[in-house]
């Protein structure tokens, strides 16, 4: 029993260890996202929308096995997890092998590395110093630069490019891991919450997401908002002019818009809605006198009243933004300003109370009433909300982080080619010098082919070209 | 039966060819005759897109006739085709540029013009660098179809919407259609691949017979009692469709039509059921009863596809929903169409495999170097997406205030690099090569191609304008 619980123990880890067990990870975790967008999902849908496309019994069962939630079920960050681990064991146990290219690199192949190398050719040369010097300069005319390496009496030569290459694979590992760490950090300390202003109103306190409310240590007022249209009436711009008060005292101001959201203590305050409140700002009347005389241009707002002459004053009733009748009940469409109604009353000396009905969308409309003036509505202001998202989410950095950090090891994984070049003066099999030259590549290793046989004949050329001018040599040698 | 065709007299060959150039002139005179719907689209723009249809079709027939008879003129041709019908497509892109006053990028329309502009560049691109001149056999039909929707979709110039209007946004686009144009690069490597490794005949007929099971399925659901076809209505004072509430277009019945594309459907199951019992008990009868019938059903396609274009593109019908008769335009069902006429292409492109394999296989780099070209497809479209995700993600954060919230379209994203990285995980710390990378390769594909077009017309989400 025992041994067969180790041996089961034994094999979870060797699957852990299994490059093989990530592709399949990564396959079940695409998988499951699917099945995440092709069920309904919970925190998406209002439970109608559920009742109507599934019938209860199938419900009950997407339920039971977190379908109806799949981003946030139990086994669905589990095999995150899973991946993570495997992701950590995969790349530990390799890395060292990596950090050896790049920690500690092979200046000087021995006799098991070279016959074992794919790529290398021999120069028959008269002097090494000579042949080193051609292949010096060949190196060189590539752009790399390399270095002289002196061992047991004899010199030979080693260089190599994009030696970081060799690690491209764990800055990948390690920049998904950071990502997914500042997921974890946005989802267990990160929230989310709405909070809907209007002109000059202020708030310190947000309605989460998940009903909650959260208080914030500072106030934040609106000063301001509006909608910019297109031509075709479509809107362009949203806006909201924010301010941010410490103890009273103003310490930030932003208008933001869509896009363009104000940031204040790692709290993102982003423009999200914009509409009417239904209730009116001000009313611009124009009161002509029924008997005779100069119209005069009023401006009312609720409840405050306004005097027209020493008898008579005028104040705001009732108003309706998008005026219908259902039966004899006045009732509204909408709480935008379609099909306005003003109710006023105006009170004057001798003849009492009057209630005037005003409709801006009919100005020919006019019922008999008592008021000794006649009003027309040059304009009116609608109280307007923003709804703005707020949100607090302190793992993006390690996101932002990770996400830039990924782009650079792709780049390192794709583009970049850890190559190595080696030259050793030796003997050949028949006792002649030769210049032995060698190189391997981490990747593109036919491409890579063509560079080498490019080098060698370089070589070559700059071999013979120092033989036929004794010039260099005996510089070489005076040195 | 295939294996001969390279012994065949050449005067044979030529025929082929003049008749797939010639079908491919009367597909496209007939096209406009056809009266496609060009909503609201500057004329310039319209025509400069029909110029590009032409050339692209024209490359495609040039291509194809490379591919079966290996003449290098046809090559040539193909590739002068292609550039003139890139430079159409270059200039609508510019004329629409500069009428818009910003990047094309900001509804499907806009996307598929961007990505046949990407695809036509790659294509061109990977024939001159790594001479690989029968790419466009696979890739030029992509882009026809792509300019076909076009004429078919929604193409009124619109402002932006205030969630559209960053610099992220074209970030985000540019990158995704760079990496899909890869993608869909790498998927035409991939066939390739297998087609030169040797992969059955047969194998070819079932995956090609299955997709086609697949699209008439998809057709099926639209089948009325009645034995008519159901598509959406169309209003011709608004230029869109009717709605009867959100997300739910009023449909009307076209008589007859359900029938055919049953027909249709049935004779797409016939091959596929005789090459997989063929293929199961090595019947070599079987599997030549079924390419006889995959050639029948091939002209049935061609029957129902020419039915739906006379039927679908006017008229008024009755509907289920309503009462009354009202108006369809083909421009009423880009999907459907688009579903036929790709289908009809693959059709093609298999007939095509079926008779001349032998010659095509000669046309072909080896199977090392296309082996190669598809992992190094793949290594440019990878970060690409990556990036595009990133970049996509920056901009939802911005806007609304998340950076990731399992909306459909970013979880299909998701799901397309995580099929990727499984195709690199593969090759790079495995050395999975050859059948199994090109496979992974062709469902990385289909994974991108319903990113793209699934995600936006089947599933809901912040994306709808995408």
């Amino acid at each position: 029993m025992e041994s067969q619980g180790r041996s089961l123990g034994k094999r979870a880890w060797q699957e852990l260890r299994s490059v093989r067990t990530g592709i399949v990870l990564l396959l079940v975790i695409g998988a499951a996202s699917a099945a995440g967008t092709l069920v309904l999902q919970r925190p998406l849908t209002d439970s109608q929308s559920l009742a109507r496309a599934y019938s209860p019994q199938t419900l009950r069962w997407l339920d039971a096995l977190g379908l109806t939630d799949v981003f946030h079920s139990w086994w669905f960050v589990a095999l995150l997890l899973l991946l993570c681990a495997n992701i950590v064991v995969v790349s530990a146990e390799r890395l060292p092998m990596a950090w050896r290219f790049f920690a500690r690199p092979y200046l000087r192949p021995e006799p098991h590395f070279v016959s074992g190398l794919p790529l290398q050719a021999e120069i028959p040369v008269r002097r090494a110093d000579t042949g080193l010097a051609a292949a010096e300069s060949a190196l060189r005319a590539m752009g790399l630069r390399p270095r002289r390496v002196e061992a047991n009496g004899s010199v030979s030569l080693f260089a190599e490019r994009h030696r970081v290459a060799r690690l491209a694979a764990y800055v990948v590992h390690a920049s998904l891991l950071l990502i997914l760490a500042g997921g974890v950090v946005d989802g267990l300390a990160g929230w989310r919450g709405f909070v809907a202003l209007t002109h000059n109103q202020q708030t310190s306190t947000i309605e989460l997401r998940n009903g909650g409310i959260k208080s914030l240590p500072f106030v934040v007022r609106c000063d301001g908002a509006g909608q910019e249209n297109y031509e075709d009436g479509t809107p362009r711009r949203w806006w909201t002019r924010l301010a941010v008060l410490e103890n009273g005292r103003e310490v930030l101001k932003k208008e933001i818009e869509v896009n363009e959201p104000l940031v204040y203590r790692g709290l993102r305050f982003f423009q999200s809605s914009y509409g009417s409140t239904g209730e009116v700002e001000s009313i611009h009347l124009s009161a002509v006198p029924k008997l005779g005389g100069a119209p005069q241009s009023i401006v009312l707002r609720p409840g405050e009243g306004v005097a027209l002459d020493a008898k008579t004053t005028v104040r705001l009733l009732s108003f309706v933004p998008d005026f219908v009748l259902r039966g004899n009940q006045i009732e509204t469409r909408s709480l935008e300003p379609r099909n306005p109604a003003i109710q006023l009353l105006v009170a004057s000396q001798p003849g009492g109370e009057a209630k005037v009905w005003l409709f801006p969308r009919f100005p020919g409309f006019a019922h008999p009433d008592a008021s000794p003036y006649r009003f027309e509505v040059a304009d009116l202001e609608m109280g307007y909300f923003t709804g703005l998202q707020v949100a607090y989410e302190p793992g993006q950095w390690a996101v932002w982080a990770g996400a830039i950090l990924m782009g650079l090891g792709l780049i390192m994984a794709f583009y970049m080619v850890h190559v190595r070049y080696w030259v050793v003066p030796v003997a050949d099999n028949r006792g002649r010098l030769v210049l032995w030259v060698g190189a391997s590549a981490s990747k593109n290793r036919a491409e890579f082919e063509a560079r080498f046989k490019e080098l060698t004949r370089k070589i070559e050329a700059g071999v013979r070209a120092r033989s036929s001018n004794p010039a260099p040599v005996a510089s070489v040698t005076g040195a | 039966m295939a294996r001969a065709a390279a012994a065949e007299p050449t005067s044979r060959r030529n025929n082929t060819l003049l008749i797939l150039v010639g079908l491919a002139v009367v597909f496209l005179v007939l096209t406009p005759a056809l009266g496609m719907p060009k909503s609201g689209a500057s004329p310039d723009e319209a025509s400069l897109l029909y110029g590009a249809l032409v050339f692209y079709a024209a490359a495609t027939a040039f291509y194809v006739g490379f591919a079966v008879s290996g003449n290098d003129p046809y090559a040539r041709f193909a590739s002068l085709a292609t550039w003139v019908g890139f430079a159409a497509n270059t200039l609508a892109v510019a004329q629409r540029w500069y009428v818009a006053g910003r990047p094309p990028f900001s509804n499907i329309y806009e996307m598929l013009l961007s990505f046949v502009w990407t695809l036509a560049a790659l294509t061109l691109f990977v024939e001159r660098r790594y001479g690989v001149k029968v790419l466009g056999t696979v890739t030029m039909p992509l882009a026809v179809v792509g300019v076909l929707l076009m004429q078919l979709l929604p193409s009124a110039v619109r402002p932006l919407v205030p969630a559209l209007q960053s610099t992220w946004l074209h970030i985000h686009v540019t990158l995704a259609m760079l990496g899909y144009a890869a993608c869909a690069i790498s998927f035409a490597l991939a066939l390739m691949f297998l087609i030169k490794d040797k992969v059955r005949t047969e194998t070819f007929l079932a995956a090609t017979s299955a997709m086609l099971v697949g699209i008439y399925l998809g057709v099926a659901t639209r089948f009325d009692p009645s034995g008519g076809l159901r598509v959406a209505a169309w209003d011709p004072a608004e230029g869109r469709e009717i709605f009867l509430a959100e997300r739910t277009p009023l449909l009307v019945v076209i008589p007859g039509l359900g029938w055919l594309f049953f027909l249709v459907l049935a004779s797409a199951v016939v091959p596929l059921a005789l090459a997989l019992w063929g293929v199961w008990n090595r019947r070599e009868r079987a599997i030549e009863w079924a390419n006889r019938v995959f050639v029948l059903s091939t002209f049935v396609q061609g029957l129902g596809l020419v039915a739906f274009l006379l039927r679908a593109r006017d008229g008024m019908y009755p509907s289920g929903q309503a009462d009354g008769l009202f108006a369809t335009r083909l421009g009423a069902s880009p999907f459907l169409l688009a579903g036929m006429v790709s289908g009809l292409a693959a059709a093609l492109l298999y007939l095509m495999l079926w008779w001349r394999r032998a010659g095509l296989e000669r046309m072909l780099p080896d199977a090392d170097t296309l082996d190669r070209l598809t992992y190094r497809t793949i290594g440019i479209a990878f970060p690409l997406l990556t990036l595009m995700i990133a970049a996509g993600a920056y901009w939802a954060n911005r806007t609304w205030g998340s950076y990731w919230s399992w909306d459909p379209k970013e979880t299909w994203a998701l799901i397309t690099w995580l099929v990727y990285a499984g195709y690199l995980h593969m090759r790079m710390a495995r050395g999975w090569r050859g059948r199994r990378a090109a496979y992974f390769a062709i469902l990385g594909f289909a994974v991108v191609l319903f990113t793209f077009f699934g995600v936006t017309y089947l599933l809901p989400g912040l994306h709808a304008y995408a």
